[in-house]
């Protein structure tokens, strides 16, 4: 079953389905708190400033309300990922000019010592190339659902 | 579809930290091509490394090679004499089937 591979770099204690965040800025800090909760990160700051040095590259809005910050950082422990969502209008740099409600943010050591982590985000990556994919996350409220749209490319390789 | 002819295209997609959206641009672009009926390979350059790595018979094959990259790609060289056209990732994660239909219409292979 794909949960065992996705289970390497998510979980359902980085699932937030009720952001309080009103901004770009809360929503990436809210996140970052989850990471750093469950062990994945050691420096918050660290790793907000090197999200934005990403953010600073090129937008990271998909469209359809969903945004992709990622941050490649030394502040990084394990390789993994947070999924935020809000009610509110974040303004976010995207493709379609519309506010993002869901957030999927990226955490990536800047040394890994395999490719495996890495692989399991690329293919986070392409399932949210779907566009009922990204529909779907906008709505649901089960996060066994969530696990199982972000993880649907593992079930492929 | 009705008068639209089969293209073969073949593509790179790149981004600058080679983790999200070079996956994005490649999985957009190879639905967009499927959906519309053409044959579509793209190889992506990432931070684990080159994937699906196109075969010299597909280039060959190729009417267009679409470069979707935010930075410089490797192996270029395999491309002469060929259509290239080079966009952003943003392009294709935009409107995929839009870019399609354009480089078709645009390079007469309509």
């Amino acid at each position: 079953m794909n949960n065992i591979k996705i289970k390497n770099i998510f979980n359902e204690n980085l699932i937030d389905l009720n952001m309080n965040a009103i901004n770009k800025k809360e929503a990436i800090e809210v996140l970052t708190e989850h990471l750093y909760h469950e062990g994945y990160i050691i420096n918050k700051d660290i790793f907000i400033k090197d999200v934005y040095f990403r953010e600073n590259e090129g937008q990271t809005g998909l469209g359809n309300h969903v945004a992709i910050p990622h941050g490649k950082s030394d502040a990084v422990k394990i390789t993994s990922i947070a999924f935020g969502r809000t009610q509110n209008d974040l303004v976010w740099e995207s493709p379609d000019n519309k506010p993002v409600h869901v957030v999927i943010l990226f955490a990536v050591r800047n040394v890994d010592k395999t490719t495996v982590h890495l692989k399991l985000l690329s293919q986070v990556a392409m399932a949210l190339a779907d566009d009922d994919t990204l529909d779907k996350l906008l709505v649901t409220n089960s996060k066994v659902e969530i696990i199982e749209l972000l993880s649907q490319e593992m079930n492929k390789s | 579809m009705k008068g639209v002819k089969k293209m073969n295209i073949v593509g790179i997609a790149a981004c600058t930290s080679g983790i999200a959206h070079t996956y994005i641009a490649k999985e957009k672009l190879i639905k967009a091509g499927v959906a519309l009926g053409h044959n579509i390979s793209i190889e992506t350059q990432g931070t684990i490394g080159i994937e699906d790595k196109l075969t010299k018979e597909k280039i060959a094959a190729a009417d267009v090679v679409i470069i979707a990259a935010d930075i410089k790609v490797n192996g270029m060289d395999r491309f002469i004499n060929k259509k290239i056209v080079e966009v952003p990732t943003s392009i294709v994660i935009k409107s995929p089937k839009g870019l399609i239909n354009k480089i078709q219409t645009e390079l007469g292979l309509t």
